[in-house]
């Protein structure tokens, strides 16, 4: 029993799906759930606190230092609120909308790899799989919509409708072409795969990001799903289908309480998923960066040290605010969390730069922060960009993703099979 | 189209700067806000708040001649003067005062008519009270001044 608890830990070659430990397998699944269930309550208060900062306020400061306590107290404000349904809702889709946005939502994660060995499961499919189960969500959208028997909440859903079905065709053109990168090698070699481990793999294999490969056409496809992935996920300036100044909350303008926070749940649930898709695709997923350029075990130790640095750096940033903090008896309790706070943080720092800690899950935390990137990005567009209108946003979606994400698969295969087109031509004369 | 449009707009260009700006936002030196109760404002120094008396520093005594100029200035008529005259000195002594603060549109045409420097409108404006009654300040408020409230939270 205690072999075979242990015994997968020493493995580094395979996922706990792959190697059939149905034990480990658990434990990661309920890892990845409290993992990014952790993380929607951090990101509850990071984008508050970054929009706040965005837009030269301060956001919320009066909950716990510097605002931290703030996700427990809105918690607790959800959970306390009256649950309404409607009385002319139909009552059974109404209650199964949010539940199914959020399966949908959490089961795209188990094929997320946040290492070479750090997912649930490495499916073969992996990628079409995550595809297709978080087009499902829109699903509990319409159903959402649908069921509140209200107009703002159906047209919203009709938005959102549109909206997924117009920007999934790019999407997918953009994400065909990264796959499509995955075979070629000077030429054709044969090893294509849809699996997101593999993907990474072949990304390490060939020494670079497919972001930087065949530039400028990685980019490009990057940058399509860059921006197909904010409309996938509702977030400004695609947020039609809750546009707040229009159809007051869009889809989810009758719901309160808990089911309301479902919606919440899994909204970062999936901005966390398509984020992690384009990590994966495009930006080396779990992989360090210039692993050519400063290649070496040194190397390689500075940068598994390179996370659990930044999070000394946070650590030592409380440190810096609380010593700031205004002296003021009413602010001494909240002095003392934000130094407590310093310590917990600074010392998981340095728990994360213990060398066989470092090397063994600096690859999570690589892949965490390339995540983190496009929530901040997430956010900085959400405090920038104004909101597109109806027709403008078909517009970008048919008359201008569309066409470009074609192109960019074509000259892809184009590129990516010159090699053959040339000993072709060779052999026809 | 001709040519720098479409590449300011394939580009994006006008975006890019948006996202600039806000950028540089973030820098902890622009935060408008101010923490109300923990941080006050700088009050100008003209500011007309809540009415105050002056008292001599050195005797206590009151430095309100009772002229009733201030009431007489008035264009609200909220101030009344109520004196008496001692019959040793055959001076006007004050006996009371009311300035009804629910009616002061802070005009400050009391303090100007004031020939002592006794009334003066302080930097004080914190007025939010409970109950009209609060509202009307007798001649110990004044003389008291402004009694800041502390906030614990």
């Amino acid at each position: 029993m205690l072999n075979y608890l242990t015994g997968y830990l020493s493995n580094t070659t395979q996922t706990p799906g792959e190697a059939g430990n149905f034990l480990w397998a658990l434990i990661y699944i309920a890892l990845v759930f409290a993992g990014v269930s952790g993380f929607v309550i951090l990101m509850n208060w990071g984008e508050r606190k970054l929009l706040a900062h965005f837009q030269i306020r301060l956001g919320p400061m009066r909950v716990g230092p510097h605002g931290l306590l703030q996700p427990i107290a809105d918690a607790v404000k959800l959970l306390t609120k009256e649950d309404v349904i409607p009385d002319q809702a139909d009552k059974t889709i109404f209650w199964l909308a949010p539940v199914w946005v959020v399966l949908t939502g959490f089961t795209t994660l188990i094929v997320v790899p946040f290492g070479r060995t750090h997912a649930v499961t490495d499916m073969n499919i992996g990628i079409l799989y995550m595809l297709g189960i978080s087009s499902l969500g829109v699903l509990g959208i319409i159903m959402a919509g649908w069921a509140s028997n209200s107009h703002y909440p159906l047209m919203g859903s009709l938005r959102s409708s549109a909206q997924m079905v117009s920007y999934e065709v790019a999407m997918g053109l953009a994400i065909v072409s990264a796959i499509m990168m995955t075979s070629f090698t000077a030429g054709w070699n044969g090893s294509g795969t849809l699996s997101m481990v593999q993907i990474v793999e072949a990304q390490r294999i060939q020494g670079t990001w497919f972001i930087f490969k065949f530039f400028p056409l990685g980019f490009v496809a990057f940058g399509i799903f860059a921006i197909a992935m904010i409309a996938e996920t509702n977030r400004a300036p695609f947020d039609l289908p809750e546009a707040e100044s229009e159809l007051v909350a869009g889809f989810h303008t009758e719901y309160s309480g808990l089911r309301w926070s479902l919606f919440m749940l899994a909204e970062y649930a999936g901005m966390f998923a398509v984020s992690s898709i384009a990590a994966t695709l495009w930006l080396g997923g779990w992989l360090r960066p210039f692993p050519n350029l400063l290649a070496g075990k040194t190397w390689d130790m500075a940068f598994a040290m390179f996370p659990g640095f930044l999070v000394l750096l946070v650590g030592f940033a409380a440190f810096y605010n609380a010593a700031r903090m205004p002296k003021h008896p009413a602010l001494k309790p909240q002095t003392i969390g934000l130094w407590a706070l310093g310590v917990i943080v600074a010392l998981v720092g340095l728990v994360l730069m213990i060398p066989a800690v470092a090397l063994r899950i600096s690859d999570i935390e690589w892949f965490v922060l390339k995540v983190g990137f496009f929530m901040y990005l997430y956010v900085w567009y959400r405090a920038t960009f104004p909101r597109y209108r109806f027709d403008q946003l078909m517009k970008v979606g048919w008359k201008v993703l569309l066409p470009i994400s074609l192109g960019v698969l074509v000259v892809t295969g184009i590129v990516g099979l010159t090699p053959e087109i040339w000993k072709w031509m060779g052999g026809a004369k | 189209m001709s040519i720098a449009p479409l590449l300011r707009k394939v580009l994006m260009i006008d975006l890019l700067k948006g996202l600039r700006v806000t950028f540089k936002y973030q820098h902890p030196k622009e935060i408008y806000t101010e923490q109300y109760p923990l941080e006050r404002p700088q009050i100008a120094e003209r500011y007309r708040g809540l009415p105050r008396m002056n008292v001599n520093p050195d005797t206590g005594e009151t430095l309100c001649i009772a002229c009733d100029l201030c009431a007489k200035a008035c264009p609200e008529h909220l101030i009344v003067v109520e004196s008496e005259r001692d019959p040793v000195t055959k001076r006007k002594v004050l006996t009371n005062y009311t300035y009804d603060i629910s009616r002061c549109m802070f005009c400050g045409l009391c303090e100007e008519a004031c020939s002592t420097d006794a009334l003066e409108l302080s930097q004080d404006y914190e007025i939010a009270t409970y109950s009209r009654e609060n509202l009307v300040l007798d001649r110990k408020r004044l003389e008291a001044g402004p009694e800041p409230t502390e906030y614990t939270r």
